[in-house]
């Protein structure tokens, strides 16, 4: 029996989106600024303005005018395979769709062909396969017990059952930098604010299943975790995660048929409100560090629209200007016009060497403005970034803003002893007497056993 | 003055305009259904509907309101300000042959309506369309121009920048050109019926006149229903409508 041929658009495309494959005017600026481009420069079909055309010679070859009059080309498997590659090798960074002259929302479009090519059987890519089986069974990614979700609370920390006000710490934070995750309960505990947690109940956001076309898994996640937050009556939910922060705002919904009652803020938003207030108070001054803050995509661009600019670019500057002993420098590439990670959409996993390669030059733009450390408000970002900065042989440090605020705090941010103590991947904040310096963490076990 | 050559007459020349337009709206109507294949909205069927197109597009583009809507209208659409952000140099590009073909286009319609008042003395405006006609010479020539200004700029990037001729394919060639010929022929027709814009009679010539002016003719009626509508020139069309649909985008 012949096997059955199977189309190359089988859902997923808004017809928007097709009108989109159709206003790229080839005017070349997305390839300016494509932080993969940039990385593998020989290979211009992974650009966006390639990857438009290519597609659209597909369908055309599908549904064009020919197709029409003399009926539709076979598919040539070897070229979609190609094309799948070329699309794969993406960050979904957005920063094509920021400068795009035709305003072609390319994030979305990346992330409605690709399930196209899963359900092809032509894609995802490499480890990526792995996200909707280890999500399935695990809940996320990093094969750890769920029961585990809350192991890096301090036993002296505050976290309640159910609160108006929740931290949605995300999975990277609760199994792989906890130092985030302790940060942030010592802090939101310094300010004496209630607020519950998940626990187990926390199930990974999905992002990389949405990232890489792989949506099997994420209706379940998106559904179990606004019923979640909802059943503990919840008013706002803090994010310490941008990419957990930009699923729960924009894909959550999109899957969540009832009303969502809640509101999602970007912890950087909420601790401002307490800076500003004069509710924070500051114990250690920071030993005149020089910092620098990586815009990461999913709180920046990906939100700019959605929660305005302030909060998508603004809020995290003005945390880190409150900070004393604390040298701001902007990047270069910065706000909307960031050069990304390279860790998101999928490419960390599937393309790990393109990860790095971005990481690398993402490091380098440190370096250009003389930073001690990079921070940001992103674990994936910082992991990332790190591994760019080891690459690299660079001496930059690589810290998330919480840690930061935390040790001008004057917290107690030891992590308690817990069963994912090796996997831990973060450079140390080690406060001294009156100063706190930044101390470079060595190579941990994470990086041996993680598909993520 | 009418100018026809090799046999043919006022009646072929509205018969072809005819037969021409049709064949554009087709194509449009052959994007349009096209563009309709996909979904209405996230995780939603694929649709495959001219009709739901439309409606898709006009739930997006108002999603945010008309105030939006007639922003971006303005600002990105008719001022290309995301060009202009991107790239000044690009943008007068953009806007010369933006305008420059839009407004071309506009007085040729209006040529062409006007020829037909002429010829059949619609309601006795015979004299008034004639005068019209006159009347539009001077903006047909000024607009001509601009048009070669802007495509010029275009030439002159393809050719000189080194990042940008590296990524010209086939597809930029043959439009580029072919708008670039097209704005040439129109000129040299122009030219030679006499009394122009800038030129005055330098370059009249009355037998050769109408030969040039049928060649403007064809190759623009080419490029704007045989080759615009069925290729990615189509980004014409597309463009402005995915920015309205996007509400200005990122």
């Amino acid at each position: 029996m012949a096997e059955e041929k199977k189309p190359l658009v089988s859902g997923f495309l808004k017809s928007t989106q097709f009108l989109e494959l159709d206003g790229c005017t080839r005017c070349q600026e997305c390839m300016k600024w494509c932080p993969t481009y940039d990385v593998y420069n020989d290979r211009p079909e992974i650009t966006p303005m390639y990857k438009i055309a290519k597609f659209r010679e597909l369908l055309g070859s599908q549904n064009g005018l020919r197709a029409k009059l003399f009926g539709a080309k076979e598919l040539n498997e070897d070229e979609i395979n190609q094309f799948m590659d070329d699309t794969y090798m993406c960050t979904t960074c957005g920063v094509c769709g920021t400068v795009c002259s035709s305003g072609i929302n390319t994030v979305e479009l990346w992330e409605a062909i690709r399930p196209n090519l899963v359900t092809r059987g032509n894609g995802p890519w490499g480890k990526q396969n792995f996200f909707p089986i280890l999500l399935g069974k695990d809940r996320n990614p990093y094969q750890a017990k769920q029961e585990d979700r809350l192991c890096f609370v301090p036993d002296d920390a505050e976290v309640l059952d159910s609160a108006k006000i929740a931290y949605f710490a995300g999975c990277t934070a609760a199994y792989r930098q906890q130092a985030l995750g302790v940060a942030t309960v010592r802090i939101l505990n310094s300010l004496d604010i209630p607020f519950c947690m998940l626990g187990k109940d926390e199930w990974c956001c999905s992002s990389a299943l949405v990232r890489t076309g792989q949506r099997d898994v994420m209706r379940d996640h998106a559904v179990h975790n606004v019923d979640a937050l909802k059943d503990r009556g919840v008013e706002t939910v803090v994010y310490a995660c941008a990419g957990c922060l930009r699923t729960a705002t924009i894909d959550w919904p999109r899957w969540y048929e009832g009303y969502i009652p809640y509101k999602n803020v970007p912890l950087a938003v909420y601790l401002r409100e307490k800076v500003d207030s004069g509710e924070v108070e500051w114990k250690l001054p920071l030993n005149d560090l020089k910092v620098t803050y990586h815009d990461p995509c999913h709180s920046g661009r990906h939100l700019m629209h959605v929660n305005g600019r302030d909060w998508a670019f603004e809020a995290p500057r003005d945390v880190y200007k409150a900070i004393p002993g604390l040298h701001y420098q902007e990047m270069t590439r910065s706000r909307e016009f960031q050069r990304c990670c390279g860790a998101g959409g999928g490419v960390k996993a599937g393309q790990p060497d393109l990860a790095l390669g971005c990481a690398v030059a993402r490091v380098r733009d440190g370096e250009e403005v003389e930073a001690d450390v990079i921070s940001s408000t992103c674990p994936f970002c910082r992991r990332n970034i790190m591994d760019g900065r080891n690459e690299a042989g660079s001496s930059v440090k690589v810290a998330d803003q919480v840690e930061l605020m935390a040790a001008a705090m004057g917290l107690d941010v030891v992590i308690p002893d817990n069963p994912y103590m090796e996997y831990q991947e973060q450079d140390e904040i080690a406060c001294k007497g009156e100063i706190c310096q930044m101390e470079e963490t060595a190579e941990t076990k994470a990086q041996d056993v993680d598909g993520y | 003055m009418a100018f026809y050559t090799l046999g043919l007459t006022f009646s072929i020349m509205i018969a072809l305009t005819v037969a021409v337009l049709a064949v554009w709206i087709y194509g449009l109507y052959f994007n349009f259904k096209k563009w309709g294949m996909g979904s209405t909205g996230y995780q939603d069927e694929l649709r495959n509907s001219f009709w739901l197109f439309i409606a898709t597009w006009i739930h997006e583009a108002f999603k945010d309101g008309i105030w939006v809507f007639i922003k971006t209208l303005i600002l990105d659409v008719f001022l290309l300000r995301r060009t202009l952000r991107r790239s000044p140099i690009r943008w007068v590009m953009h806007m010369s042959i933006f305008y420059g073909f839009l407004m071309l286009a506009t007085f040729s319609g209006l040529g062409m309506v006007m020829d037909v008042i002429e010829h059949f003395d619609v309601f006795g405006l015979a004299h008034f369309a004639e005068m019209v006609k006159v009347w539009s010479q001077l903006p047909f020539d000024i607009f001509g121009y601009l048009l070669f200004f802007g495509i010029t700029i275009s030439v002159i990037r393809r050719i000189f920048l080194k990042d940008v001729r590296g990524n010209t394919t086939a597809y930029d060639v043959v439009l580029i050109g072919g708008v670039f010929l097209i704005t040439i022929t129109g000129f040299y027709a122009e030219w030679l019926r006499g009394n122009s814009f800038l030129v005055g009679d330098a370059f009249t010539n009355p037998i050769y006149a109408p030969h040039f002016s049928l060649i403007h003719t064809i190759l623009a009626l080419a490029l704007f229903a045989f080759i615009l509508p069925w290729s990615r020139y189509i980004h014409v069309i597309a463009a402005p409508l995915t920015i309205l649909a996007n509400r200005g985008g990122e």
